[in-house]
């Protein structure tokens, strides 16, 4: 193959691994493109704007090389631990990358929704999947998400059909499970509702021990006319792991998405939301919640574009970072000149528990049309000394006091997650992060 | 129960408290007054433990214990309460949770066993039905969006559940309609009992209409320089503060 990649992403794409041929025409040709665009844009320096405060140094350090087919057999029982407790959803598992049926649970899926491994439909119906895959990132893609496109061979499909809703929630867990080198597994995920459409996605990103791993995921996302899609991702991924994920998303007219985005878990995470409005009237609401201690790195970009009239956003991400941590918020909203009736709002407040912990934040707004709403804001602090002693007077002891303060500055987004089962789950692990925090 | 002797307090370089002297017994209402810039806040925060004031002479021994030597939460343990003047918003931690907390670390410091949900749920209940209180309390964060009256009879929900020994209310009075002040003075004397001692710190001789106290005392200047019965605040209604030749300092 004469398409490898000149940069330090080449092992990658090793030659044995996943991108070898997959038997169709378009998928190889699409890979073979996002081959060369990985290796004509080289590493991303801290130079340009999109990496301007996060290096990619540690990452490539660490020789990652594509998960190889086989990997260690699970029980259900395994994943036990991992599961939600008392979370009834369609479930879908991947481990390392990859679909795994004997420990997903898709039986009794309701008229109108499809559920499934990608390279399973690939091979079954890729008619299915023709239009879809690069069908909202596009055919040129910035390096991870065309690394991810250059290496796919699985992930999960969800597919919704017109007027289908579907109560229970439909559950997709990412686990990674440690192997004998540092593996990169690049999943991508296709979810797509038709017009009218209603569902609820949890995209949960889980490991066994706190092996050294990637994941670099994409996720492309429609919504149809009028479709509605609550979407929560919870990253806890192993203490050693790097995390990358690209989420692309395009909402037809009246569609209403939100996502709710908790980073718990990695050494190093990236996240990229990009949300492309592709119809009037569609509302997109962007919740975050992120942590970061000693040797974390929590990295969430934004890009709204709100290229139509009449469309709302919200941006609300809330970080406390602590010991060394380190979070960098870069979020753009971007309002084209016919984008009239805008309504925007985006807001990032971080909450510093040591004086080691750092962030970045960096909320921008674009307008080029003169009759929108449009607000921005973002802070850093830390404890109210006032708030901290009110607590103490009443019997309470500082490090509980302060952890009480840290949650009740992140329940506004732990709120949002539903059903409760999750938010508890959630609430609780936050705690346990918070308790085991260094206090200054 | 509790015994102050000396005390002398600086915030920054400023002495404030210049050599205090008070005794409060068991099941005592007393009550401090005095102009503004007196030191009676002052005192209240000291006692409580308050970070920004530095202690420079005197002792304060509670239920037996040298009290400046405890941390607020060690003090709370031993059962001291103070109703803050300004009582802190906690935008979204729970009251029923943080006072499920506040009491259980009480119980736990003392050796008894912590309150499980359902027991807890039901002191709640029974203690706003003393107080008159609507349950809708119990749901909202912590003084969050309450009004002044609100936020007071919060800090006096808190007093009852968390039934300390000795009360000190800063300035409850202060901003309060006369609705919201018979209210809270309601919930003041329905916990006033034998075993638990009360001191009001005011600028006002109004509340004492509604709270009898056993005994009053003037702050001036830093110093306890008149005590007597409640006949004292009626004199100080009459005369005003300058008659015992403690002027306003502000």
């Amino acid at each position: 193959m004469n398409a490898t990649p000149g940069n330090g992403f080449a092992p990658w794409l090793a030659d044995d691994g996943p991108a070898a041929d997959t038997g169709l025409a378009w998928l190889d040709s699409r890979r073979a493109q996002a081959r060369a665009q990985v290796r004509d844009q080289g590493i991303p320096t801290t130079k340009q704007e999109a990496w301007r405060y996060t290096s990619l140094t540690r990452l490539l350090e660490q020789g990652f090389t594509p998960t190889a087919k086989a990997t260690t057999p699970l029980e259900p029982r395994d994943l036990e631990p991992l599961l939600v407790p008392g979370l009834e959803a369609y479930r879908v598992v991947l481990v390392n990358g990859r679909f795994v049926p004997g420990l997903s649970d898709l039986q009794h899926l309701p008229a109108g929704l499809r559920v499934g491994g990608l390279a399973q439909i690939l091979k079954s119906d890729p008619d299915a999947l023709k239009d879809r895959l690069n069908g909202v990132a596009g055919e040129t893609q910035p390096l991870f998400a065309a690394l991810n496109t250059a290496g796919l061979d699985d992930g999960v499909v969800v597919l919704l059909e017109r007027g289908a809703q579907v109560e229970r929630p439909i559950e997709l867990i990412h686990l990674s499970v440690g192997m004998d080198e540092p593996r990169v597994a690049q999943p991508r995920h296709v979810v797509a509702l038709e017009a009218g459409a209603q569902a609820s996605l949890i995209e949960r990103y889980v490991s066994l021990g706190e092996a050294l791993y990637c994941t670099n995921s994409v996720l492309e996302l429609s919504l149809g006319r009028d479709a509605v899609l609550k979407h929560q991702r919870i990253q806890t991924e192993s203490a050693n792991a790097f995390h990358i994920a690209g989420l692309y998303l395009s909402l037809g007219a009246g569609s209403r998405y939100q996502c709710v985005n908790v980073g718990l878990g990695a050494s190093w995470a990236r996240t990229d939301l990009n949300v492309r409005f592709a119809g009037e009237h569609a509302e997109c609401d962007l919740q975050g919640l992120y942590l970061a201690g000693d040797r974390q790195l929590m990295d969430f970009h934004l890009d709204v574009d709100h290229r139509l009239p009449h469309c709302s956003s919200r941006e609300n991400f809330k970080g406390i970072l602590y010991g060394k941590g380190r979070a960098v918020f870069d979020g753009r909203v971007y309002v084209a000149k016919d984008a009239q009736r805008t309504d925007a709002a985006m807001s990032n407040r971080n909450l510093l528990l040591s004086e080691g912990a750092e962030v970045d934040t960096k909320p921008q707004l674009e307008i080029n049309a003169d009759d929108v709403k449009c607000s921005h804001g973002t802070t850093v602090g830390q404890i109210e000394p006032e708030q901290l002693f009110y607590l103490r007077s009443r019997g309470i002891s500082a490090p509980l006091a302060r952890r009480m303060l840290c949650l009740g500055f992140a329940g506004e987004i732990l709120d949002c997650l539903t059903p409760d089962a999750l938010r508890d789950q959630v609430a609780e692990q936050v705690g346990s992060r918070l308790e085991q925090a260094p206090i200054d | 129960m509790l015994s102050i002797k000396g005390l002398k307090a600086n915030v920054g370089d400023k002495e404030i408290l210049k050599g205090l002297d008070l005794e409060i017994g068991r099941g005592e209402v007393h009550a401090i007054m005095g102009p503004n810039g007196s030191g009676k806040s002052t005192l209240a925060h000291v006692l409580s433990g308050r970070e920004g004031y530095t202690v420079t002479g005197g002792s304060v021994t509670f239920e037996g214990q040298d009290l400046l030597d405890l941390e607020p939460e060690a003090r709370a343990h031993l059962g001291l309460f103070l109703a803050f003047q300004y009582p802190v918003e906690l935008p979204g931690v729970n009251n029923t949770y943080f006072l499920k907390a506040a009491l259980n670390a009480i119980r736990k410091a003392r050796g008894e066993p912590e309150l499980d949900a359902v027991s807890f749920l039901r002191l709640m209940k029974e203690k706003l039905k003393v107080l008159h209180l609507d349950d809708s309390l119990l749901k909202r964060p912590v003084n969050f969006g309450f009004s002044g009256g609100e936020k007071k009879r919060n800090e006096i929900f808190q007093m009852a559940i968390l039934e300390p020994k000795l009360a000190i209310l800063d300035e409850t009075d202060s901003g309060l309609d006369i609705d919201a002040l018979r209210i809270v003075a309601d919930g003041v004397n329905a916990l006033r009992s034998p075993e638990r001692s009360v001191i009001l710190v005011t600028h006002y001789q109004r509340l004492l209409d509604y709270i009898q106290p056993d005994y009053v005392h003037v702050l001036a200047k830093g110093q306890i320089i008149r005590s007597g019965g409640k006949e004292l605040a009626l004199e100080l209604e009459d005369k005003g503060y300058g008659w015992l030749g403690a002027e306003e300092a502000a």
